[in-house]
C-alpha cells in the first residue's frame, strides 16, 4: 500500500519513465516459422516418392490457406466463413486461362487481380455487416459463386475442368511444392511485417473492441476492407498452383474449388495452432492437415466423422490454440523474463496448468 | 495545491469550441436528446448533470460521432461535424471515454495506450507512440501497471485507461462519460485533481456524472439534463440551488420546501 | 390467357405450403438463435436426422408419417437436450466463432454418421394417401402438403402461445433478454438452456418429418438447410417465432419468382436464396418484423 502512495507521489513530479522492454516474441516465432518450413522444403522431395511429396504439397498449401485466413480472422476476428471463395477465383482463373492457351503464370496473376478486386467489392457491403450475418454472407457467397459457375457451365459443363497434364513428372511436382512452399515463406514473412506495422495495431484493436478502435481514431471499415483484400491475396495464388497442381477440379462438392471444408479447413487450422499468432497457423495447418490425409487413406469410412469429431474437440478443449497453451504452460515464454528458481517453476507451472484448465471449462 | 481548490473560470468572450443547436435524437420514437441547444468555450470544463436516464450518454455518443442525431447541427471549431465519422472527429481533436469502460482486453495497458496515440489527431510513429503512452500513463498514475493486461484492473484503474487512451489521443476536446462513478470518496479527489490538470494543459474538457459533489468541484459552468432536455445552464452553485435541479434529482416534496443550505446538503448527501 | 391463370393458381398454392415448410424449418432455428445467441450449424443435420427417423419409423414400424413427426420431435428433444447439456454449454459464453465451429464440427459428425448408417442414398417417405387430391380447375392442391402446412404452422403457433403464456416459456424469455437478471431471479440458465436448444432441435425433427413426406432428402443436405434457416430467420426477424412464419412466406415467393425469371430458373437456388438475404441485410438488418430479441 505505502509503495504504490509512493509512486503516485512522485509521478506528479516526473518520476523516471522505466523503459519498456521491447519482447522479441515476434522474432522468434518468425525463426520457428522459417525452420519449420526450411525442414519440410529439404525433407519431404528428399524422399523422392510420389506420395510423400503430394501429401507436403497439400500440407503447405493449407499452410498458406490457414495464414491468408489468419488476416481476417486472427488478426480482425471476424468469422470469414468463405475465404475459399478467393481459392476458387484462383483456381477458375488458371483453369480458364490454360484452357484458351494462355500461360499459365499470366493466370495466376489475373486470379491474383480478379480475386483482390472481388474481395475489396464484396468487403464494402460484408463487412458492415457483424457477427453472424457476416459468418453467413461469406460463407453463402462461397456457396452462390459454385452453384452459379456451374449452373453456367464456367471452365466446362457443369463447370468441370480438366487440364492437360504440364509433363515432366516428378521434376515438375517438385516445383510445385517449391512454389507453394515459397508462397508460405513469403505469407510468413507478411504475417511477421504486419505484427509489426500500424496496420497490424490497428487490425488488433479492432478484434479487442471495435467501438473503442474507430473512438481512437481507426477508420475500422477501411481497415477490415484491407484485411479481407489482404487474406484473398495468398489464397488465390494457392488456388491458381492448386488448378494447375491438381489437373482437374470441379467447382463444388467434396474436393471442389468452391468446397465449404476448405473453408472450414482454414478456420480450424489456425484455432488450433493459435488465432492471430505468426506460427499458429504453420503448426495448425500441419497437424489437422496430416491427420485428415491419414484418416482419408487408412479410414476413409469413418473419415468424416472424424473430422467433426477433431472439430468438436479442438473448439471444446483448445479454444485458445497451441501457442497460447505453450505461453501459459512455459513460463518465460510470455515475455515477462523473471528468473526463478527450479522449484518455484515448477510450482507456478502447476498452478498456471490448474489455471488453463479452469479456464477452458475441461 | 491552493489553485486547485477554486477551479479556473473562463472569460467569456472566448470563442466556442463546440455548439450544439437544437439537437434531437430519438430511439423508436422516444428521444432520449430532446431539442438541446448548448456550447463550451474554448478552454471550460462544462460539466453536464442528470439523473439516470437523463440522455447524458447519448449525448456524448452524439459528439463523438458514433451516433448520428435525428435533427439538429453540431459544429466544432467553427465546422459542422454531422457527416464526420467516430474516427474522422478523433483525428479532428475529439476524444471520449466510455461509461462502461472498453479496453482492448488482449493487450496490456500501455498497448492500449500506444494505439491511441498511434492513431489519433497527430497520428505519430511507434516510437513516439510508445513515449507518448509512457507519460501519459504517468500523468494519469497508472504507469506502475503498464504491463498488467486490459481485463486486469481495479474499477478506478480502468477508468483511468479510459482517460489515458483519450488522452494519448492529443485531444482539444476531452468528452469524459462518468469517469467517476464507483470511485470512492479518495479516488474521486485524485479524479477531480487530474481532470484540472488535464484543463490547464489546454484541453477543453466536457464532463458527464451524475454525482454532484464531484462535477461541482471541476466544472466551470453546470448543464442539467432532464429527459433529454436542459433544465438549467448556470455557475455550479446557481445551478445547485435552482428548484428545478432539485426536483428532477429529488422529486418535488423537496422542491416544494425551498432551497436552504439545509435542502442543499441534504441533496449532495443523496446523490453521492 | 386461361392456361396463364391455371397455371398462377398453381404457383399460389405452392408457394402457401412450400412457405409454411419454410416457417416449420426455420422457427427452431430463431428460438436458438435468439435466446441463446447461437447460430447452431447444425440445425440442417438436426433436420436430416429428423427425416431418416421418421423415415425408419414408418419402413419398420409401420407407423403413419404424420403421428411420427411427434415421435420424432420426442426423439429429437432428447437428442437436443443432450447436445446442449454435454457440448454447447461448456463455450455458450465464449466467442462467436468457437460456437460457430462447435456447431459446425457438430454439422459434420452427426452427418457423417447418418450417411455412414444409412448411406448418401437419395429417399422419401412414400405415403398411402400421396395421391389423394382437392382439384380446382387445373390446379391440383395434394392432401399431404396441405396437411404437412397446416401443422408446421400449427407449431409455430404452439411455441409463442408457450413462450407467452407459460411459466417456463417466461422462463425461457427472460433468459434470452438477460441470462444474469435471470439467474438472480432463481431460473437455472443451464436448463433453460438445454431446453431452448432441444425444443430448437424438436422442431427441426418436426421439419425433417415433414421434409420427408413431402421431398427427397439425402444426407448431404443438411447444409443447404441450415443456409436456408439463417435466410429464413433473418428474412424475418428474430423478433418472435411468428417471424419464422414471414421469412418463411417471403423467401417461399422470392423463391417461386426467381424460378419464372429467364437465365436463373431452379438450379440457382443456394444463389437466390444469398441474393435474398443481403438484400435484406442492407435494407432491414432486423428483418421484416424487426426486432432484435425475443420479446
Amino acid at each position: 500500500m505505502a509503495s504504490e502512495a509512493e509512486v503516485r507521489g512522485q509521478v506528479v513530479v516526473g518520476a523516471p519513465v522505466p523503459a519498456p522492454r521491447e519482447s522479441r516474441g515476434w522474432l522468434w516465432s518468425t525463426l520457428v516459422g522459417l525452420g519449420i518450413l526450411a525442414l519440410i522444403g529439404i525433407l519431404a522431395p528428399l524422399a523422392g516418392d510420389f506420395g510423400v511429396l503430394r501429401m507436403w504439397t497439400l500440407i503447405v498449401m493449407y499452410i498458406v490457406l490457414a495464414q491468408g485466413w489468419n488476416f481476417i480472422g486472427g488478426f480482425v476476428g471476424y468469422a470469414a466463413f468463405g475465404n475459399v471463395v478467393f481459392f476458387g477465383i484462383g483456381a477458375y482463373s488458371v483453369g480458364i486461362f490454360l484452357l484458351n492457351g494462355k500461360p499459365f503464370l499470366l493466370g495466376v496473376a489475373a486470379g491474383f487481380v480478379a480475386a483482390g478486386l472481388f474481395a475489396f467489392l464484396l468487403g464494402l457491403p460484408v463487412l458492415r455487416l457483424r457477427g453472424h450475418y457476416f459468418a453467413i454472407a461469406t460463407l453463402g457467397i462461397a456457396e452462390a459463386l459454385g452453384e452459379f459457375i456451374a449452373a453456367k457451365d464456367i471452365g466446362g459443363p457443369g463447370g468441370e475442368v480438366s487440364l492437360t497434364p504440364p509433363g515432366g513428372g516428378l521434376g515438375v511436382f517438385t516445383l510445385f511444392f517449391y512454389a507453394f512452399l515459397g508462397l508460405a515463406v513469403l505469407t510468413l514473412l507478411g504475417t511477421t511485417l504486419l505484427t509489426r506495422s500500424r496496420f497490424g495495431y490497428a487490425l488488433v484493436a479492432i478484434r479487442e473492441n471495435e467501438e473503442a478502435a474507430e473512438s481512437l481514431g481507426i477508420a475500422t471499415y477501411w481497415y477490415k476492407v484491407g484485411a479481407f483484400v489482404l487474406s484473398a491475396l495468398p489464397t488465390a495464388i494457392a488456388g491458381g498452383l492448386w488448378a494447375y497442381w491438381s489437373l482437374g477440379f470441379e467447382p463444388g462438392g467434396e474436393g471442389g474449388a468452391f468446397d465449404v471444408n476448405i473453408s472450414v479447413a482454414m478456420v480450424l487450422m489456425t484455432f488450433l495452432g493459435g488465432a492471430g499468432t505468426i506460427v499458429g497457423p504453420v503448426l495448425g495447418a500441419i497437424i489437422i492437415e496430416w491427420l485428415d490425409l491419414q484418416t482419408t487413406l487408412s479410414a476413409t469410412q469413418i473419415h468424416g466423422p472424424l473430422l467433426g469429431l477433431l472439430i468438436v474437440l479442438v473448439t471444446l478443449f483448445l479454444p485458445q490454440g497451441l501457442i497460447r497453451l505453450v505461453q501459459e504452460l512455459v513460463p518465460g515464454a510470455s515475455g515477462t523474463g523473471e528468473r526463478l528458481s527450479w522449484s518455484a517453476q515448477l510450482r507456478r507451472g502447476m498452478r498456471r496448468v490448474r489455471r488453463f484448465i479452469a479456464a477452458n471449462g475441461v | 495545491m491552493s489553485d486547485a481548490s477554486s477551479p479556473p473560470t473562463v472569460s467569456d468572450t472566448q470563442p466556442a469550441l463546440l455548439e450544439l443547436t437544437n439537437v434531437t435524437k430519438r430511439f423508436g420514437g422516444l428521444p432520449a436528446v430532446d431539442a438541446l441547444s448548448f456550447h463550451v468555450r474554448q478552454g471550460e470544463v462544462l460539466g453536464i448533470i442528470g439523473p439516470n436516464g437523463a440522455g447524458k450518454s447519448t449525448l456524448i455518443g452524439l459528439i463523438g460521432g458514433a451516433i448520428t442525431p435525428t435533427t439538429g447541427t453540431i459544429r466544432y471549431d467553427g465546422r459542422d461535424i454531422g457527416g464526420l465519422a467516430p474516427h474522422q472527429r478523433a483525428h479532428a481533436g475529439i476524444a471520449r471515454t466510455f461509461q462502461i469502460t472498453q479496453p482492448f482486453v488482449g493487450l496490456d495497458v500501455r498497448e492500449n495506450v500506444v494505439v491511441g496515440a498511434l492513431f489519433g489527431r497527430r497520428g505519430l510513429s511507434r516510437a513516439a507512440a510508445v513515449r507518448v503512452a509512457d507519460e501519459v500513463l504517468t500523468r494519469v498514475h497508472l504507469i506502475h501497471k503498464a504491463q498488467n493486461k486490459g481485463d486486469q484492473l481495479t474499477v478506478a484503474d480502468r477508468k483511468r485507461l479510459e482517460m489515458a487512451r483519450a488522452l494519448a489521443t492529443s485531444p482539444r476536446l476531452l468528452l469524459l462519460d462518468e469517469v467517476m462513478a464507483g470511485l470512492t470518496s479518495t479516488e474521486i479527489e485524485e479524479a477531480v485533481a487530474l481532470i484540472r490538470e488535464i484543463n490547464r494543459s489546454g484541453v477543453t474538457v466536457l464532463v458527464v456524472e451524475h454525482i454532484m459533489k464531484a462535477i461541482k468541484g471541476v466544472s466551470d459552468r453546470i448543464l442539467v439534463l432532464h429527459h433529454g432536455r436542459k433544465i438549467a445552464e448556470d455557475l455550479p452553485n446557481a445551478v445547485l440551488s435552482d428548484p428545478r435541479v432539485i426536483e428532477a434529482y429529488l422529486g418535488e416534496r423537496y422542491a416544494r420546501g425551498q432551497q436552504s443550505a439545509q435542502t442543499l446538503k441534504e441533496l449532495e448527501g443523496e446523490i453521492i | 390467357m386461361a392456361l396463364a391463370s391455371v397455371a398462377v393458381g398453381q404457383i399460389v398454392v405452392n408457394f402457401l405450403l412450400v412457405g409454411c415448410f419454410y416457417a416449420a424449418l426455420g422457427v427452431g432455428f430463431s428460438l436458438v438463435w435468439g435466446i441463446m445467441n447461437i447460430v447452431n450449424l447444425a440445425h440442417g443435420a438436426l433436420l436430416i436426422v429428423g427425416a431418416y427417423v421418421s423415415y425408419w419409423l414408418f419402413t419398420q414400424v409401420h407407423i403413419d408419417p404424420f403421428v411420427a413427426i411427434f415421435l420424432t420431435m420426442i426423439v429429437l428433444f432428447a437428442v437436443g437436450w443432450v447436445i446442449q447439456y454435454l457440448i454447447i454449454n461448456r463455450v455458450i459464453r465464449g466467442p462467436l466463432l468457437v460456437t460457430f465451429m462447435l456447431t459446425f464440427g457438430l454439422d459434420l459428425l452427426i452427418t457423417n454418421l447418418v450417411q455412414l448408417f444409412f448411406t448418401g442414398n437419395i429417399r422419401s417417405i412414400n405415403v398411402p394417401y400421396a395421391n389423394v387430391a382437392v382439384t380446382i380447375g387445373e390446379t391440383r392442391i395434394p392432401f399431404v402438403n396441405v396437411a404437412v402446412a397446416l401443422v408446421a404452422v400449427g407449431l409455430t403457433v404452439a411455441l409463442a402461445q408457450f413462450l407467452t403464456r407459460t411459466r417456463t416459456g417466461n422462463a425461457i424469455l427472460a433468459t434470452g433478454m438477460d441470462s444474469d437478471a435471470a439467474r438472480l431471479m432463481g431460473i437455472s440458465v443451464r436448463r433453460t438452456y438445454a431446453l431452448t436448444f432441444a425444443l430448437g432441435a424438436a422442431l427441426a425433427g418436426a421439419a425433417g418429418a415433414m421434409l420427408a413426406m413431402t421431398l427427397q432428402f439425402q444426407p448431404v443436405d443438411s447444409g443447404k438447410y441450415t443456409l436456408y434457416a439463417f435466410v429464413i430467420v433473418a428474412l424475418g426477424g428474430l423478433g418472435t417465432p411468428y417471424g419464422a412464419l414471414a421469412g418463411g412466406f417471403v423467401f417461399s415467393l422470392a423463391e417461386t419468382v426467381a424460378a419464372y425469371i429467364p437465365g436463373i430458373g431452379v438450379s440457382l437456388e443456394i444463389a437466390v436464396a444469398f441474393a435474398v438475404l443481403v438484400l435484406v441485410l442492407i435494407l432491414r438488418p432486423n428483418g421484416i418484423l424487426g426486432k432484435a430479441y425475443y420479446s
